[in-house]
């Protein structure tokens, strides 16, 4: 972030993948859910509603055990991460809003955070963006 | 002392669940970079020190006259063998030389008085008693070959001898010449602690343990008479000190206060062990001991202390300031009074928060003091709190009626990708530290009602901490609080900054509380914010402003009595320890 035109164009990228992953996220955590796992890293950890998830295989089983779900994402915003916090490495914080209705309980608002990061991929020359970590909590928790 | 019918606290409830009780898998990841707080010479703590240690010693908090309170009993089933045969031989080859010394094998020195030999023993130790400076108790004088040796269990006295050599003139005409050799008394010394001694040992701690508050008192037990007379307990040799945890551990695992003020303690190797023993234990007052370094605190970790009294140990000395002192909480989460005085309790993020580990979480709820700033009626310091490069956006929900309501404030400049297009995306990211704080100024006056926080951590690693916190809050205009609550999820990613939190992003979601968070909002009596700005300080006043709250537990707005005492820190001290212990402070002082 050498400039302020750098720091526009990554924000302006950013921007563009933040909304790119949400699109493929919530599609895949409504429609493809077994496939969601994929998307995020081998170590990663989901923190839902207070609740730690680490690890793939906790995670596969964790999203196995939800119902599934109808996800309505009213607001998302992003912000390049301050590369002294990743050493470096480049990754997104992506913020998400909406509605959600999991079958059989009634529809509420959720708030969700991503860290993203992007990764070396051994299928493809391009690195891909990974979930480091995933914060999910109903607005209406408390109640 | 056998026929007592007194029953044994082991008997009446059994080991085996408070074993299981003790959860062992508490994380003991350490956090690096402490080093830093232990440069710098005596900053405010030892200037406070100075003048709360005789308040915090007179508290009385563990009362140990209790001669009618329930002695407990001897274990019944074992006999008086176990010691022996439970007593472990000393480690190593020592051979002649007790330089160096085992691990907590005491704090003394040796003495030697050349051709002493020839003196009476009596007399020599008289005649050093009458021109030394401190009292002193010489432990084991023998001769060897010309030369008397002896030992003395405190470097003090030690020092204090060497300085009478040359001082006594003996009957032929010759001086006395005293040398301090600067090893250890020999465990050895002590290894024959035997069953009539620990039967006196454990009389006298039967008489100076509280049954009814699961409290022991060994505060100064080498000089009780009930032990010193019979046998010599000086709980700064490992040999004392393991009698001592054994009779504990046997008779009393469920023991929740103990006292081991005054007694030259430097080490706390030996009461490692106790703490799986017993698990229970909720105040620690080792006050008045020798304790050179917070590290040895690692040692007894594993206790989940409530309360914990360190003052007059030659650690306090190296924390340069408050703040670094009252981080020796990082290592026990639940502590709520350090040396008498209560810290900020850590209520309100328990339920439902997920911190990682008790580190982590008493690292983000020193960081939560953001809000205290926050909520004031400046929020430039909180400049300090962002990097350089720090990035700063807010969302509210969308939402096409009621344009009016409160969040139109924060409405307009809510970034949310899906409404908006270029320029508006950058403009509304905010970038760099400046124009993070001067965007957070514009925002309205807030009160965040603390106990509503819940905090996740969502990962950390030695570069970053980013943690999510959510809760409710009201504006606040022209000094009051008004309708409606609202609610809030914060993200921050943070770097480490010497002892705190450095700010790079910080994303804020605003939305209308729900009613059920506005009826569980603000139970607690909620403080009132500062109408008037904080006067402008001089750089040494915040420092002894912030020193006062951290010390005192107060909030910042309250700890503004300095003011009132002329920046003089002990008289304020003094004062706020005076009317804390009439009870005279409202709690609203204490809410951050």
């Amino acid at each position: 972030m050498a400039s302020t035109v750098d720091f526009r164009t990554h924000v302006d990228q950013s921007c563009r993948y933040s909304e790119e992953f949400v699109n493929i996220y919530y599609d895949c955590m409504d429609k493809k859910r077994r496939n969601l796992t994929r998307l995020y890293l081998d170590k990663a950890t989901l923190v839902w509603n207070g609740n730690a998830v680490s690890g793939q295989e906790a995670l596969a089983e964790f999203f196995e055990s939800l119902p599934s779900s109808e996800f309505q994402v009213l607001t998302s915003d992003c912000q390049p991460v301050h590369e002294q916090a990743t050493q470096g490495q480049t990754t997104l914080l992506v913020l998400t809003c909406g509605l959600v209705k999991f079958e059989g309980n009634k529809q509420r608002y959720f708030n969700q955070n991503f860290l993203l990061t992007a990764q070396a991929s051994p299928n493809n020359d391009q690195p891909v963006w990974k979930i480091a970590s995933d914060c999910f909590r109903f607005q209406d928790w408390n109640s | 002392h056998d026929d007592r019918t007194a029953p044994s606290f082991r008997n009446r409830k059994g080991r085996g669940p408070h074993k299981g009780r003790f959860d062992r898998s508490r994380r003991d990841r350490h956090r690096g970079g402490q080093s830093g707080s232990f440069s710098g010479g005596p900053g405010p703590r030892s200037r406070l020190e100075d003048t709360d240690g005789d308040v915090t010693m007179s508290d009385g908090s563990q009362d140990s006259s209790g001669q009618n309170r329930t002695p407990y009993g001897r274990p019944s089933r074992k006999g008086e063998g176990r010691f022996e045969r439970d007593r472990r031989p000393f480690k190593g080859g020592r051979g002649g030389s007790f330089r160096g010394g085992e691990r907590g094998g005491g704090g003394g020195s040796g003495l030697g008085i050349p051709h002493g030999k020839k003196y009476d023993k009596k007399w020599l130790l008289t005649a050093l008693q009458n021109i030394c400076s401190v009292p002193y108790r010489p432990v084991q004088y023998h001769v060897d070959h010309n030369r008397a040796h002896f030992y003395v269990d405190d470097l003090n006295a030690a020092n204090a001898l060497h300085k009478c050599s040359h001082k006594i003139t003996d009957t032929d005409g010759y001086k006395v010449e005293v040398h301090v050799n600067n090893c250890h008394p020999p465990s050895f010394v002590m290894s024959d602690l035997k069953p009539e001694h620990l039967e006196h040992l454990k009389q006298c701690m039967a008489k100076r343990f509280d049954g009814s508050q699961q409290a022991l008192d060994l505060n100064n037990i080498r000089t009780d008479p009930l032990v010193s007379q019979n046998v010599e307990v000086t709980l700064n040799r490992k040999i004392s000190m393991e009698a001592v945890i054994k009779i504990i551990e046997e008779n009393i695992p469920e023991l929740t206060s103990l006292n081991l003020s005054n007694n030259r303690i430097h080490k706390l190797d030996e009461l490692t062990e106790l703490v799986t023993k017993v698990p229970n234990l909720k105040t620690l007052n080792l006050s008045h001991n020798e304790l050179k370094s917070d590290k040895e605190l690692d040692k007894v970790k594993g206790w989940k202390l409530v309360e914990l009294w360190l003052n007059r140990n030659p650690l306090c000395e190296y924390f340069k300031d408050q703040a670094s002192y009252i981080a020796v909480r990082q290592r026990f989460p639940r502590l709520l009074k350090l040396d008498g005085h209560d810290l900020p309790p850590p209520i309100g993020f328990d339920v439902g928060s997920c911190f990682g580990s008790d580190e982590i979480k008493a690292l983000i709820l020193r960081f939560l003091q953001y809000y205290s700033i926050y909520d004031s009626s400046d929020r430039q310091p909180l400049l300090d709190a962002y990097h350089d490069g720090a990035s700063f956006s807010l969302t509210t929900p969308f939402s096409s009626q009621n344009p009016s309501s409160s969040l139109g404030e924060y409405h307009k400049d809510s970034r949310n990708l899906k409404r908006l297009k270029d320029p508006m995306r950058f403009r509304l990211l905010k970038h760099t530290r400046l124009n993070v704080v001067a965007f957070l100024n514009e925002l309205p006056k807030t009160q965040h009602d603390i106990a509503s926080f819940t905090v996740d951590v969502n990962t950390y690693t030695n570069t970053l901490l980013t943690f999510t916190v959510s809760g409710v809050f009201k504006e606040v205009v022209d000094g009051k609080s008004r309708e409606p609550t609202m609610a809030f999820s914060r993200v921050f990613i943070t770097v480490p900054a010497g002892n705190s939190l450095c700010i790079v992003n910080d994303h804020l979601f605003v939305r209308m509380a729900t009613t059920e968070e506005i009826r569980k909002a603000f139970v607690a009596p909620a403080p009132t914010p500062s109408s008037s700005p904080v006067p402008t300080l001089t750089a040494p006043q915040q420092e002894m402003l912030t020193a006062f709250s951290q010390k005192s537990g107060m909030n910042l707005e309250w700890s503004q009595c300095l003011q009132d005492n002329e920046w003089d820190f002990n008289r304020a001290a003094q004062i706020f320890t005076q009317l804390r212990s009439e009870d005279k402070i409202p709690d609203v002082a204490f809410i951050k």
